[in-house]
């Protein structure tokens, strides 16, 4: 019995040691949330979490002038127990819209708090209406949103309205067969507002018969303004079918091209055979990532930087190897001004390639 | 702290004194309820229900709490009685819990599966009671999917590692039936745990082949679990029947977040005994 019990002592002791890590982390983990659900607690919650995890404050310092901690100051003056919780989510909102950031959003019951200024501030440069007059009624659909035809003047058309997984490598090589005869190609991604970034590198495989580094990308490591991983090389390999487009490609961008579109520009920007016309895409080089507010509001912020293949940001666009805004007169007469001087872009490499 | 929590919690130190106390108070004597000789299993199924809590702030700030139903499956085998390590432990557990969080409703699913090893040695063996303890090898991996989140809309934690597993059986007699309270505790030491560098996207890790930065060394310290069950076995024709709870706790905090993760649940099971036949014989 006593030799029972010095035993059961010692495992006792044993198991104590174990555990004493268990019970300190035990009581640290059981803490309610950081923040009380609270008016000043969520706008607290949402300023931190901004803080720690957003990838752009030094870039939007150093373009917009944002400083962060005098945004805090700035809004925690409006912020009331008082106050209504919509209110407090149109004040929470525009604290967000500071950083005029597309992929930066409040989601609660009431609206979806959003800065759109990187498109709504500037000329559309785009009319549907017009596009799908050039696309007329017998296009070709490849996937959805991916339309296609072939123009008068011997140009294939693509129009990719977004990159979220809609189309495949069969339905693409069964377009280039068809466009294979074709002088160039031109693709019109105006007003599209993303997707999934391997769609838009699926789709720019196709224009290269070489391994091509079109930009670099990198993470939040860390809490800090400046906490972030090394850079790593975003590349594209041709394409793993048998069908490649080498032929001239004019790629047609405006503010709506946003975050994939973004990223699909710069990607077909560093490819030797395609140029871009129109204007500068809207931006969004940020991964999103989400996170939560006590309150239950979601929110969305860029967590995970683009550069081009000269490591600047993307942030704020991609500007076009050649800058044109639509014509009014054009659009009054019917004539898309992009697609015109895309196509006589292309006919003018025919001649003197 | 949660109400749910606070229950967790005083539950757990209670059945950690009776781990203690019981053994050594209760007038028992040993009945069929034996651990296994050599060459000899005891296999244990149970199938559990209850709670669980969640909290990833890789994922969100905030936590969650629901329902959760398991399987869980125990077996004990009897090695040669020359070796230090008599017995064999293996524990096996799939869970699968659905959580909210008190606010939005917003929601987040758990899918957590653990099998631990436990090599042991008979500390006590007495009538009344066996007291097993060795080492352990222990594997966790879980998955959290938050129904609200876009490019980060899952965490996988999880680790492997070498630690502790306590066992112990106490036969005592209530109203001439022959019982048994059982209780088992596996806590991890160290090992490598997996867990994102803080915002990594789990794209980049796939993408980049970035799982180094995923890995992390685990200490008591920095990932601090255990899981504890008691059981009491019924005799029930040639087999038993139990009931009892099991209390799985995980938490870490690696890659830059916390993770906390609790199932707590009542179990019910069935025992089978058997004997492997020794074809060389």
């Amino acid at each position: 019995m006593r030799k029972s019990l010095l035993n059961r002592v010692c495992v006792l002791a044993v198991l104590s040691a174990a555990l004493i890590p268990v019970s300190c982390s035990w009581n640290e983990e059981n803490r309610d949330n950081e923040f009380a659900n609270t008016t000043k607690g969520n706008f607290m919650a949402l300023w931190t979490i901004m803080d720690e995890h957003y990838c752009y404050f030094d870039l939007k310092k150093e373009k917009l002038g944002v400083d962060w901690n005098e945004v805090k100051e700035r809004y925690s003056v409006s912020i009331s127990d008082k106050m209504t919780p919509r209110a407090q989510f149109e004040v929470l909102c525009k604290m967000l819209g500071e950083l005029r950031d597309g992929h930066v959003n409040l989601y609660s019951i009431y609206d979806v708090g959003r800065n759109w200024s990187w498109k709504t501030d500037y000329r559309t440069n785009f009319s549907k209406d017009l596009r799908d007059k050039y696309l007329g009624n017998d296009y070709v659909i490849c996937g959805s949103g991916y339309y296609y035809r072939i123009l008068d003047d011997n140009i294939g058309y693509l129009v990719v309205e977004g990159f979220d997984g809609g189309t495949t490598s069969g339905r693409l090589d069964a377009m280039f067969n068809s466009m294979a005869l074709c002088n160039g190609l031109i693709i019109d991604i105006r007003d599209n507002g993303g997707g999934n970034q391997s769609d838009g590198e699926f789709l720019a495989s196709h224009f290269t018969e070489r391994k091509v580094t079109w930009g670099y990308s990198r993470y939040k490591s860390g809490p800090g303004h400046n906490d972030f991983s090394k850079l790593y090389a975003n590349t594209i390999s041709p394409a793993s079918g048998d069908v490649r487009w080498i032929k001239p490609v004019v790629l047609l961008v405006n503010r709506g091209c946003y975050s994939t579109a973004n990223d699909f520009a710069a990607t077909m920007k560093a490819l030797d055979n395609v140029t871009l016309l129109g204007d500068t895409t809207g931006g969004g080089g940020g991964l999103p990532m989400t996170s939560e507010l006590p309150n239950g509001w979601v929110v969305r912020y860029s967590s995970a930087p683009t550069f081009d293949a000269d490591t600047c940001h993307i942030e704020f666009g991609v500007a076009p190897d050649i800058r044109l805004d639509m014509d009014d007169a054009d659009v009054l007469n019917g004539v898309d001004t992009y697609i015109e001087a895309a196509r006589d872009f292309i006919n003018a490499r025919i001649v003197n390639p | 702290m949660t109400d749910s929590c606070r229950c967790s919690r005083v539950g757990s130190i209670l059945l950690l004194l009776l781990l203690a106390l019981l053994p050594l108070s209760a007038a028992g004597q040993r009945n069929s309820w034996s651990l296994p000789g050599y060459r000899e299993t005891v296999r244990l199924g149970s199938f559990k229900f209850g709670s669980a809590f969640a909290r990833d702030t890789y994922l969100s700030a905030s936590s969650y709490d629901g329902w959760a139903l398991g399987l869980e499956s125990d077996s004990w085998s009897g090695y040669k009685p020359s070796r230090l390590f008599r017995y064999g432990r293996l524990h096996s557990s799939l869970v699968f819990s659905s959580m909210k969080n008190s606010i939005n409703g917003g929601s987040t699913l758990e899918l957590m599966s653990s099998v631990h090893y436990g090599f042991m040695w008979p500390a006590v063996e007495s009538d009344a009671d066996d007291l097993l303890i060795g080492p352990a090898v222990l594997f966790e991996l879980g998955v959290l999917y938050n129904r609200q989140n876009g490019n980060n809309p899952a965490n996988a934690e999880g680790y492997l590692g070498a630690g502790l597993c306590v066992d112990n059986t106490c036969r005592f007699r209530l109203s001439g039936h022959e019982l048994a309270l059982l209780t088992t505790l596996y806590v991890p030491f160290a090992g490598m745990g997996f867990a994102p560098d803080y915002d990594q996207p789990y794209w980049y890790i796939y993408r980049y082949n970035e799982y180094g930065k995923a890995l992390h060394f685990i200490t008591p310290f920095n990932n601090p679990a255990f899981t504890f069950q008691l059981a009491l076995a019924v005799p029930m024709g040639k087999s038993r029947f139990t009931i009892g709870s099991s209390f799985d706790f995980m938490t870490n905090r690696l890659g830059g977040h916390s993770r906390r993760i609790d199932n707590n649940m009542i179990s019910v099971g069935f025992v089978r005994r058997f004997q492997v036949k020794d074809w060389n014989r």
